[in-house]
């Protein structure tokens, strides 16, 4: 018997005994699978002169007759999806060429799009569950090999330009679109299948809901593409059953996806509630996806003002992680802007790799700035002598300005000539002299001047020095987000602190920035505990 | 494939070594995601969100302030500090 007829007759058996398990381990797609199955390719191959679909068609009919009449109560016999996948299928292994990647996955693409049309059949459709889940998965995996190939996606992208159906921005857009598309037809079918209803155990196609999504979202963010999981997302929100009544592994996966998704959103609260429910609910014996979960929930938190603890950085998971971010909690405690760029550019790749760079480059900087605030005032202030003295405790915004402005110069190389420090190598001994001597600052230029900076190196932006509008700007600032409890005494060019009196100006000035975080009050009801997507009772 | 051999399973087929095709392997590619879990299921009193908020409490560092002016950077910045102010006075 041909290797054609030998899968078809396998087929109509599984179908006939409702295996579905073991219809997904018959139909391979990947070029690892059994020799038999290129055999078959070979000889679909030779058949290629005749006129093939048409009299493949048929075949298959014949091979796998519908059996409606003659069946059982409740047994499941051929259908027309079913014929249309099976024919794609066998166009696949006919046509497939793993040197050709874009033509591969093309075929695969047409292949798991007659899997959703058959799985969408009601009466029985459901067979290919695990078929279409194993076939999703290896176009998801081939999409994401795609995406990182420029050269395979610029020639997709001339392809479609060519073919004057090229609609997205680039290769890479339109690829990972359409696999998104194909694979959340899959979803949508899980997602209103009507077995069960959202608040119960689900059943039938509903099982597979959080499964499906979350191979839309790992594609997403494997492909860096946002968009099909914000669509994917609004409907898990209005549809999805709730996400505790799924096994932990989905659970986990989904909570991991959704916390990256509202971090690349810069929705550190909502990120944080995920992924540390993530965390929790995974096995501590799962050390690599801890260790995952904490790459993204660790900076979640330094962006909301909590650090790890000791207790935290100590744990295995958190090994690799700790010299990462563990720096950079130091130079934010003490407000300084240079160990905190300085460590962001040994970590730069790392960061960047994982899309966190940016976030930190930028947004840790109201944290920074407060605790330069706060040292500043703590090396400045000089308590009033008389004990009953009304007077305000106020930090001088001029500085703020020399300390920020102090900086700004170490960042653009320039090292401090106090003999307690050896001013370094290559630095001309006239220009320490120079500025010992000088009555503006402390530091030394570097010999081939200060250092070009790019946007994100400086305190501001780049070289921009900074003035004293611009201190005044960021105290008035911090003061909105409640980082620094206050008013800012414009005539005066100083920050006056308000409760002093009862706390100690340091207290009162500068609030736990946590604390300041989560007691924020918004014009609009807020429900800091609900993040949309995560569906719960 | 099963018809000429019907006892096998597709299991079986794919383990036998001369039927396996090891050739091409990259077509797929590697990825370096949040993998798969090695198994569906486990139960919650295994895992710390069975401690329901306790554990998690020990996680974070809420109250981080610096108020030791002894180190470089402290120094560093009072002695411009002062020297800015010296230098505004003359």
């Amino acid at each position: 018997m041909s290797r054609v007829n030998e899968l078809l007759v396998t087929i109509r058996k599984d179908i006939a005994s409702g295996n579905g398990e073991k219809l997904r381990q018959w139909l391979q797609v990947v070029p690892e699978a059994p020799a038999s199955y290129h055999e078959m390719g070979q000889e679909l191959r030779g058949k290629r002169d005749k006129p093939l679909h048409g009299s493949l068609e048929k075949w298959i009919e014949h091979m796998i007759p519908d059996e409606t009449d003659h069946a059982k109560e409740g047994q499941i016999t051929a259908w027309g999806g079913l014929y249309a996948f099976i024919k794609e299928y066998l166009i696949y292994w006919r046509d497939a060429d793993w040197n050709d990647l874009l033509r591969t996955h093309e075929l695969l693409t047409n292949l798991v799009n007659a899997s959703a049309t058959a799985f969408s059949y009601p009466s029985g459709g459901d067979i290919l569950m695990q078929t279409c889940l194993a076939l999703s998965q290896t176009l998801a995996q081939l999409t994401m090999t795609l995406s990182r190939r420029p050269d395979l996606l610029r020639k997709a992208k001339r392809a479609e330009d060519a073919s004057g159906d090229g609609g997205g921005d680039d290769g890479q857009g339109s690829i990972i679109g359409r696999t998104s598309e194909t694979i959340k037809k899959i979803f949508t079918t899980c997602l209103q299948d009507r077995t069960t209803d959202r608040w119960t155990a689900p059943k039938g196609r509903k099982q597979a809901v959080y499964t499906f999504a979350n191979l839309v979202l790992k594609l997403s963010f494997a492909c860096r593409k946002i968009t099909p999981a914000t669509m994917l997302l609004s409907q898990m929100a209005s549809q999805a059953p709730l996400l505790n009544l799924y096994p932990a592994a989905q659970r986990v996966t989904f909570l991991y996806y959704l916390g990256r998704y509202w971090f690349a959103n810069t929705h550190y609260l909502r990120a944080a509630h995920c992924l540390e429910a993530a965390y929790l609910q995974t096995l501590p014996t799962f050390v690599t996806h801890r260790a995952r979960i904490l790459t993204y929930l660790i900076p979640c938190n330094l962006l909301l003002g909590r650090f790890p603890s000791q207790n935290l950085l100590s744990r295995p998971e958190a090994k690799n992680l700790a010299p990462v971010f563990f720096p950079l909690c130091a130079a934010i405690r003490s407000g300084d802007f240079a160990a905190f760029q300085a460590h962001l550019a040994t970590q730069q790749d790392w960061l960047y790799e994982r899309g966190l760079f940016l976030q930190l480059a930028h947004k840790l900087r109201p944290l920074l700035w407060r605790s330069l605030a706060r040292k500043t005032f703590i090396l400045t202030y000089q308590p009033p002598e008389d004990a009953s003295s009304r007077k305000a405790a106020t930090l001088d915004l001029a500085d703020l300005q020399t300390a920020a402005s102090f900086l700004q110069r170490r960042i653009e190389g320039y090292t401090p000539s106090s003999t307690t420090h050896r001013p370094s190598q290559g630095v001309n001994p006239l220009a320490v002299h120079a500025a010992r001597n000088n009555a503006n600052t402390t530091l030394v230029a570097p010999p081939s001047g200060p250092r070009k900076l790019r946007s994100h190196e400086g305190i501001l932006w780049g070289n921009a020095q900074i003035t004293a509008e611009d201190v005044e700007m960021m105290v008035a600032e911090m003061v909105q987000q409640g980082l620094m409890h206050g008013f800012v005494a414009h005539g005066q060019g100083r920050f006056a602190i308000i409760g002093a009196k009862a706390k100690g100006p340091v207290a009162a000035g500068w609030p736990t920035p946590w604390a300041a975080i989560a007691d924020r009050k918004y014009d609009q009801y807020y429900d800091q505990e609900d993040v949309p997507g995560w569906v719960k009772a | 494939m099963a018809a000429d051999k019907p006892t096998e399973t597709p299991a079986a087929a794919e383990k036998k070594p001369e039927e396996t095709k090891t050739a091409k392997p990259a077509a797929l590619g590697e990825d370096d995601e949040f993998e798969d879990f090695p198994v569906e299921d486990w139960p919650e009193n295994e895992t710390e969100a069975a401690a329901q908020g306790e554990s998690s409490k020990h996680l974070w560092e809420e109250s981080w302030d610096d108020d030791d002016t002894s180190d470089d950077f402290s120094q560093q910045l009072k002695a411009e500090l002062q020297k800015v102010e010296a230098g505004k006075r003359k």
